[in-house]
């Protein structure tokens, strides 16, 4: 079996009855956890865990320049998106040089948006995703920056978007197309910026060099700040169109899926408490914390996999750099 | 300015062994009853959101404990400090919400010393003046509103929870009306929001409501930035990131909501932020909404797509609001409590 393979296995698997039921515990689990909080259910105040690093012992381990790098790669998915939806072109050519196979960006092209808000959003988060694609690339020297690995932004039956959509059971395949509205547009970039948040938080207690970890973290801060304009979007359209809500929560479902069995993932579908709507726009625990993932879990997401896999999903030639394999989960 | 002005590094490595306890990672969540807007908060355990359990790891360094002699901030100082900043924060959601403050949420199973339970601890405990019930019109903005105080609320059980019962400090007295001696018409004045004699009440309508959230929120998330590289103990580093997530989170969509308004609201937060640059030093890292005609800026990054930090000084200056270095003032009449972060910078 090709890895290739193995990754529709990996889309497929959400598909698969037991799997469903497990998607539909975990929200059952998370009604039942408003319910203790009501009150109305005995409230089970189970063994507090230590705190903890909830990304793998591994994290520790990486270097800074490894760390880095990791990051560079999953941000020129991002800074490609956004850059093709808003601009109609990719990055330049000198933002996508350096070590390892050099792949192409492929099949994302401009969005014709409708609503000037979601359009002067999104030119904002482009803006931003640039910077840091230059600003990484200059950190980490000429001699150590990684190159742009192959990406894949299409929307053909076997591309990225379409099997995280049909393993969320939203589209068809092939018939899930970001760049053809506004809401598309929004739910394409759900599907990763989550991701990219938490691969943020996760990576910050691995960086030794405090003044680079300064700049992590402002970096995670603007990821957050991007991810939280993209959900209140989905949330607050999800009015007049319920569907981006609970493909949302169907989106996440998946993510969930494939990176373990920590359901770290939110939707974005409102819970009552106490006949009030509260919105899900922040994808915080009880503790209130975003917790993040280990680079591990970051790739089962990108990769579309749950397994250990150097390649798949987005990025069909695998990561460049030092940090390339998915968890086994 | 940039994270490298962070102060007082913590290098002591020879402490003793880490008080695991303080560790605990308790679950939580708001709730907020419609009939009676009873609070409430409890505690959930479920295996299935649980933690994995990391493999040790022999990297992560035990923080010391605080001492009377210790004469560099330690880990508990700069938590205590996110604390001190965390009960303006959740006061002010949590009232707005529901008209009462954190004091008034009842005792419960999870929670059995209620609300009041959540604000005490070393120094003085202090009162909350002000604070009201603001009247959602706007059933989404409610809806967020409600999201955030519930996550303000998290956020300060947690970082309790983190310090431990025997170092956490307790709610300093907090300000959080309209008094001329106040944050928020302080903060309103400098910005010309409104006239010199003039007293801005963030609670009287969903506009006012969003920009007193402005005012506090991205201070908010500067200070986590700035404070974070600080902090030896990795396990702190980690939940430090997450609360920097969590809060930029709740800042985006307060800026986000108030650039949706239109001109007038945008052009207020602009004012709001060079009020905020006026207090915390000559650079001007701050910045307001309002973009250009084809992009908006709901996030503060410089250059480089990067969120800028503060150190706990310059946030001071804004939450006291002064230039000057003073020990009290604006949202905290007398001052945080705390043995190093309690003087703003001379800016």
């Amino acid at each position: 079996m090709t890895e290739d393979q193995q990754l529709i296995e990996g889309g497929d698997a959400a598909l698969q009855p037991e799997t469903t039921l497990q998607n539909a515990g975990l929200r059952n689990e998370r009604r039942e956890f408003f319910k203790a909080a009501l009150g109305a259910a005995a409230a089970t105040a189970a063994g507090a865990g230590a705190l903890s690093i909830a990304t793998s012992a591994s994290a520790a381990t990486i270097a800074d320049n490894d760390m880095g790098n990791f990051l560079l790669q999953i941000e020129y998915l991002a800074a490609q998106y956004y850059s093709f939806a808003v601009t109609g072109t990719g990055l330049p050519a000198a933002q996508l040089t350096g070590t390892g196979t050099a792949g192409a960006a492929t099949g994302a092209r401009q969005v014709t948006f409708t609503d000037p808000l979601v359009a002067q959003f999104a030119s904002e988060i482009q803006q931003d995703l640039v910077a840091h694609v230059a600003f990484l690339r200059a950190t980490l020297g000429t001699d150590g920056v990684t190159a742009q690995p192959a990406i894949d932004l299409g929307t053909g039956a076997t591309s990225a978007f379409s099997k995280i959509a049909v393993a969320a059971g939203i589209a068809a395949a092939g018939a899930f197309d970001p760049y053809a509205s506004d809401d598309n547009f929004l739910l394409g970039a759900y599907i990763f910026e989550d991701v990219i948040v938490t691969a943020f938080a996760g990576a910050a207690a691995s960086i030794s060099d405090k003044a680079f970890l300064g700049k992590v973290l402002g970096m995670l801060s603007a990821h957050s700040y991007h991810t939280s304009v993209i959900r209140s979007l989905l949330y607050a359209k999800g009015i007049a169109t319920p569907a981006l809500r609970t493909n949302a929560d169907k989106i996440s479902d998946v993510r969930d899926t494939l990176d373990g069995s920590t359901e770290l993932d939110q939707g974005i579908s409102p819970t009552t408490v106490g006949g009030n709507l509260v919105a899900n726009v922040v994808p915080a625990g009880a503790d209130g914390l975003i917790a993040g993932r280990s680079t591990g879990q970051v790739l089962n997401v990108l990769y579309l996999n749950s397994a250990a896999v150097s390649l798949g999903g987005f990025y069909t030639a695998g990561l460049n750099g030092a940090v390339k394999s998915s968890s086994a989960n | 300015m940039t994270d490298t002005d962070t102060p007082m590094l913590v290098t002591d490595m020879d402490g003793s062994a880490e008080d695991r306890s303080f560790g605990q990672r308790r679950r939580f969540l708001l709730l907020a009853g419609s009939a009676t807007m009873a609070m409430g908060l409890a505690a959930c355990g479920g295996s299935n959101d649980s933690t994995p359990t990391p493999t040790p790891s022999s990297t992560v360094t035990p923080t010391p404990s605080p001492t009377a002699t210790s004469t560099v901030a330690l880990d508990t100082d700069y938590l205590n400090f996110a604390l001190q900043l965390q009960y303006l924060a959740t006061q002010y959601f949590i009232r707005a919400t529901t008209g009462s403050g954190v004091e008034a949420i009842p005792a419960s199973t999870s929670l059995p010393g209620g609300g009041a339970a959540l604000l005490t601890g070393t120094g003085t405990q202090g009162a909350v003046t002000g604070g009201a019930q603001v009247t959602f019109s706007d059933a989404l903005l409610g809806q967020y509103a409600r999201e955030i105080a519930a996550g303000e609320l998290a956020l300060l059980a947690f970082l309790r929870s983190a310090i431990g019962s025997a170092a956490v400090s307790a709610q300093p007295v907090i300000d959080i009306s309209n008094s001329i001696t106040g944050g928020f018409t302080r903060l309103a004045r400098a910005g010309g929001l409104i006239g010199p004699a003039d007293q801005f009440d963030p609670y009287a309508n969903e506009l006012n409501f969003l920009l007193g959230a402005f005012m506090l929120q991205d201070v908010m998330v500067s200070a986590l930035i700035g404070a974070t590289p600080s902090l030896s103990n990795l396990l702190y580093v980690n939940a430090a990131a997450d609360a920097t997530a969590t809060k930029s989170f709740h800042a985006a969509l307060v800026r986000s909501q108030l650039y949706a308004r239109g001109t007038a609201a945008r052009t207020a937060t602009d004012q709001l932020s060079n009020a905020r640059d006026s207090f915390d030093g000559s650079s001007d890292d701050d910045q307001g909404v309002t973009g250009n005609a084809t992009t908006a800026n709901i996030t503060p990054t410089n250059i480089d797509g990067i969120v800028f930090g503060r150190t706990p000084g310059q946030v001071l200056n804004i939450l006291y609001t002064t230039a000057s270095a003073v020990t009290g003032g604006g949202f905290y009449p007398n001052g945080l409590i705390s043995r190093f972060f309690k003087t703003s910078a001379a800016s």
